[in-house]
């Protein structure tokens, strides 16, 4: 067995969505997190991020909206996930999301939504502690 | 899942366990019985015949910013517009501070989500390896085995001496900007040694022609080995026919 490797997370924007400030915050602060963090970029479809975190096998996703899309786009990407055998990668949202809709985003197996203000801290912690290791 | 059984899928023509023996090639993760598999399981991509040329492995390299990535991503495409597989290892940067990386090669390649005949892996880099991650050489036959005959090395932003790559790649193109350095730069020893196509790539800024002219000089002098010199401009896609035929002109092995 390795010595414990940095995780790898794929960030991605999908749908017609060009607000990526907050992602590019995130994406660097998990670099200084000591995360390798694959940036996928904006105007992604869930197809495209399916290919993105199986061909480099991330051990997490995070998706970030602020267009209101979340309810129809985050489902599709995790009916790919688990289509596609990756169920246990792990999914993070960002953006704008209501109250209302965390539950039903948890519900479908988002692991957690967080929004606006979110210390990079509290998401590096938040990962850490979720992460074992998927393989032997 | 035992390294054996995600061997033998592997075999099977299963991309995920491609994927995952990436992984444990980039992290040193039992190499050697990867290795060994390899050597024993029969190539693929060998073993099947080819249509056009044999198998190649291609290396972009040069400083930071030059367009490694877009000009790979131009390259894909042009590939796959001949409908031949293509596999990508990008290499990023890993601090040597915080051991994390931001790896943003894949979003200047933008391909089809369906499309099985290209595959891009992005590789944290840790520095002191001159501009390539470490087992790369393992994770080059992974991918040809699998079939991908053409297989795509993007390295770290480069500068003078950083010429590993030249032991895993068959061929090394050497990207160049218009407006770097003056005559005598190009005389100095490293990258351009190990170049087999010089590429000045931005062709379509002003300086080009002077670059162009002054790596023609010095890379064609009567009695040494010639280098072809290519002008490619990403942006207005110009020169990349010309470049690929370059590249597949190079004597290998």
């Amino acid at each position: 067995m390795a010595c414990p490797q940095p995780l790898r997370i794929v960030l991605a924007k999908i749908g017609l969505d060009g607000h990526d400030r907050g992602i590019k915050v995130v994406a660097r602060g998990l670099r200084d997190a000591g995360f390798h963090v694959i940036y996928a970029g904006l105007w992604q479809s869930p197809e495209a991020v399916l290919r993105a975190v199986a061909d480099e096998d991330a051990d997490w996703l995070g998706l970030s909206l602020l267009s209101g899309a979340h309810m129809t786009l985050v489902p599709r990407v995790i009916e790919l996930l688990r289509k596609a055998g990756l169920a246990d990668v792990g999914v993070l949202i960002g953006g704008i999301v209501p109250e209302e809709d965390i539950p039903k985003l948890t519900e479908l197996g988002v692991a957690r939504v967080f929004g606006p203000g979110t210390a990079i801290n509290e998401i590096a912690q938040f990962l850490h502690e979720r992460s074992g290791r998927k393989w032997e | 899942m035992s390294l054996d059984e995600l061997i033998e899928r592997f075999r099977r023509g299963d991309r995920a366990a491609l994927s995952r023996l990436l992984t444990f090639a980039a992290q040193g993760d039992r190499t050697d019985k990867i290795r060994a598999a390899l050597d024993t399981g029969g190539d693929s991509a060998s073993s099947t015949p080819t249509t056009h040329h044999s198998p190649r492995t291609i290396a972009v390299t040069g400083s930071g910013g030059v367009g490694k990535s877009t000009l790979v991503g131009k390259l894909i495409e042009l590939l796959r517009g001949r409908n031949e597989p293509v596999a990508v290892l990008a290499c990023d940067p890993q601090s040597s501070l915080t051991g994390g990386a931001l790896l943003g090669d894949r979003i200047r390649m933008p391909t089809r989500p369906d499309d099985s005949g290209v595959f891009i892996r992005s590789l944290a880099t840790p520095s002191g390896h001159s501009g390539v991650a470490p087992h790369l050489d393992v994770m080059v036959r992974l991918l040809r085995a699998f079939g991908f005959r053409n297989v795509l090395i993007e390295t770290v932003g480069a500068g003078q001496g950083d010429t590993a790559v030249r032991d895993v790649a068959d061929i090394v193109a050497v990207l160049v900007q218009p407006e770097t350095g003056d005559d005598l730069q190009w005389e100095k020893a490293g990258q351009l040694e190990i170049a087999d196509v010089v590429v000045v790539h931005k062709a379509d800024l002003p300086g080009a022609d002077r670059v162009e002219s002054q790596l023609r000089e010095l890379l064609n002098l009567p009695g040494c080995r010639t280098v072809p010199v290519v002008r490619v401009s990403s942006s207005k896609s110009e020169g990349l026919v010309e470049l690929w035929r370059a590249i597949e002109s190079v004597p290998t092995g």
